[in-house]
């Protein structure tokens, strides 16, 4: 086990900037993932660690080593691919037990080991199976027990679920918390799903062209998003975004829309009279079916699940999601009001996207 | 006159529900009536020439002499049992079949190595590669053999400056080396099939299996044994056994750079029926030694194509 330190890291390829500037401390035992949308540089940053890319500049550590020109092999970690990069020849024992073979152990020693990890992952039925012989589930368990296997001081995921079916996703998705619960081993987890970040990490690590927009506890990036990139990526469905004049007197501020309507706002260091970006979450909105107060807006379409009802309605040009437990009766164009809980309102700078 | 008398236009009952009988045979015969063309057509040029070439191996046929023609049974196989030439000819074509094909496989794998990384000018490299291939044969041989010749050619000065050879001399005049000339000519005529379909095998092995090996602690010569060769060991059994029958047939570069000389010491199979058929026209006893080679290539695709089976139920 030990702390992964990333320290202002630099990737280029040709012009093209991957990485700019990159630092995180991850610490002993923890799990951090890193989400953001596809050509982030999640990826890329991961197979540094792994020593599958080069480093242009910065320092990468594992434990207190610098381990930037150290050879994959030789820096004591795991990792799960998205395709799993199973051995397509060898059977299950052997694909889980083959970095423990290369390392020259006894057979034995392996076969305990590779018994160990399948009982772990209810592979053991499997052991003498071939990959193709295998679902897709099996598969991703099989990639784990590999990784299992060598009790790495770091795991590495990339993407590991994205290959899944929704179902199956989710529940893997448990077991690797648990697993990870269970081992205390230091783990890293790329995806672009803000749900496996949410739902999985002790911290996430909110990327977007190159840079980290946010670090932070899951619901700390989801309470408190340090801008509007971060407010917008995570959370499903996602914030809702109006654009409006900040207003304030001694003791209320408020934000007025283009239509002169006046949504409450919290205090922040918003100047009067500065465009601002008014940002709230579905469920901090309450909807009033008599359109007497709040925003108003027009129904446009609502998305019953069962559970809770989505309603999208239509403000101006834009169209706003409310979340609601209670099953209403809404037709298209009916006018409502949408209250927001000022508790809950984020308000960013319009031209740079930072919070206020 | 509409609906009145409709039903005698339709077909007999007897047609729509033939007799179950008949039924079943038509269904039988139908596919085969479909693809008759195609088979009438691969049995004129495949099955009849072959038949006919094969019966000559029963009959005495020597082009020059009217009189022959007549059949004789065995008699040809069992001068193919005492025939010295035919087991010599055996032997060379095992080493000319091996050594080439070693040779071939092992400089055209290194090759495709080569190329599947990234470099500059590498099209244009993987264009020259075939090179070999867009001269004819002929002239390849012709050419080889006088680079052999050190009236000519430089190997022979080039191999006695080294050291190699005592003196210049050409060795396809040698007995006892001669046959590595149309093998050296042979390696370089079958690079470029190997460096190909090698090259091909190796780029379909998927990149994160060599991240993965690596990850796991493997060495660049371990990925390459126990992941890049298992990966495409089914391309190479089955590249391998083609080219060992091509080879093996393959008396082009041999006929021209040697004869099957000196003294029968490059004379493999495929020469000899060669020499046998159009040199002493005996077209009979030809066929004979045709036939057995047939028998004995089939013999070893069949074990090759069993090797093979038992291999891709590991893989």
């Amino acid at each position: 086990m030990a702390e992964v330190t990333v320290r202002d890291v630099y990737k280029a390829y040709g012009a093209v900037r991957v990485l700019r500037g990159v630092s995180i401390d991850m610490h002993d035992g923890e799990f951090v993932v890193l989400v953001g949308p596809s050509g982030c540089g999640k990826s890329t940053l991961l197979r540094m660690i792994a020593g599958l890319e080069e480093i242009n500049s910065g320092d990468i550590l594992i434990g207190d080593r610098v381990v930037n020109d150290v050879a994959p092999k030789d820096r004591d970690i795991a990792m799960v691919f998205q395709s799993y990069a199973l051995y397509p020849h060898m059977t299950v024992a052997s694909n889980m037990g083959f970095s423990l073979e290369i390392r020259r152990k006894a057979t034995d020693l392996i076969t305990a080991a590779v018994g160990r990890a399948a009982g772990t992952l209810g592979l053991g039925d499997l052991l003498a199976r071939f990959p193709r012989e295998l679902s897709g589930g099996q598969r991703q368990r099989v990639a784990m027990g590999r990784a299992i296997v060598r009790q790495p001081q770091v795991f590495l995921f990339d993407e590991p679920l994205s290959n899944l079916d929704a179902k199956l996703r989710v529940q893997m998705r448990t077991e690797i918390k648990a697993l990870h619960q269970d081992m205390g081993t230091t783990a890293i987890y790329v995806t672009h799903d803000q749900v496996e970040a949410m739902t999985m990490a002790d911290r996430i690590v909110v990327m977007n062209e190159g840079v980290i927009q946010q670090i932070g506890h899951p619901l700390e990036v989801y309470d408190r998003p340090a801008n509007q990139f971060v407010a917008s990526f995570i959370g499903s469905p996602g914030m809702n975004f109006l654009e409006g004049t900040a207003r304030q007197t001694a003791d209320t501020s408020w934000v007025e829309m283009v239509d002169g309507t006046k949504l409450p706002a919290p205090r922040t260091d918003a100047e009067e009279g500065q465009t601002v970006i008014y940002g709230v979450r579905p469920e901090a909105l309450t909807i009033d079916e008599e359109a007497r107060s709040g925003l108003i807006a027009r129904v446009d379409v609502t998305e019953p699940t069962g559970l809770s009802t989505l309603v999208f309605s239509r403000v101006a040009d834009s169209i706003t999601c409310a979340f609601t437990m209670d099953r209403l009766d809404l037709t298209r164009g009916q006018p409502i009001g949408l209250v927001p809980d000022v508790a809950r309102v984020h308000l960013f700078d319009q031209a740079s996207g930072v919070r206020l | 006159m509409a609906g009145s008398t409709i039903t005698s236009y339709g077909p007999a009952a007897s047609e729509v529900f033939p007799e179950p009988r008949r039924r079943a045979w038509r269904a039988l015969i139908e596919p085969y009536l479909y693809l008759s063309p195609a088979l009438i057509l691969i049995g004129l040029v495949m099955f009849v020439p072959l038949l006919l070439g094969l019966s000559f191996a029963y009959r005495n046929i020597h082009l020059l002499n009217p009189f022959s023609g007549g059949f004789v049974g065995l008699d040809h196989f069992s001068a193919i049992m005492g025939d010295k030439r035919f087991w010599r000819a055996l032997i060379n074509t095992g080493w000319w079949t091996g050594a080439s094909l070693v040779l071939q496989f092992s400089l055209g794998l290194g090759l495709a190595m080569l190329l599947n990384r990234p470099f500059r000018g590498k099209r244009f490299v993987q264009a020259i590669i075939f090179l070999p291939w867009a001269v004819p044969i002929f002239l390849s041989g012709l050419t080889w053999a006088w680079l052999f010749n050190p009236v000519i050619g430089p190997l022979p000065h080039w191999l006695a400056a080294l050291g190699v050879m005592s003196e210049p001399y050409n060795i396809l005049s040698n007995p006892s080396v001669a046959m590595w000339g149309p093998i050296i000519a042979n390696v370089w005529f079958g690079i470029p099939f190997f460096a190909i379909t090698m090259l091909a095998a190796l780029q379909s092995v998927p990149y994160e299996l060599h991240e993965a090996a690596a990850i796991d602690g493997a060495s660049a010569w371990q990925r390459f044994v126990k992941v890049t060769l298992p990966f495409i060991a089914p391309v190479i059994a089955i590249t391998v056994l083609l080219r060992t029958i091509w080879i093996s047939n393959f008396a082009d570069l041999i006929i021209v750079m040697t004869g099957g000389g000196p003294a029968d010491s490059t004379q493999i199979v495929a020469s000899y029926i060669f020499t046998t058929a159009y040199r002493r026209l005996d077209f009979g006893y030809a066929s004979a030694i045709s036939t057995a080679l047939l028998v004995l290539l089939m013999l070893y695709s069949l074990i090759v194509l069993q090797l093979r089976r038992r291999l891709a139920g590991k893989v």
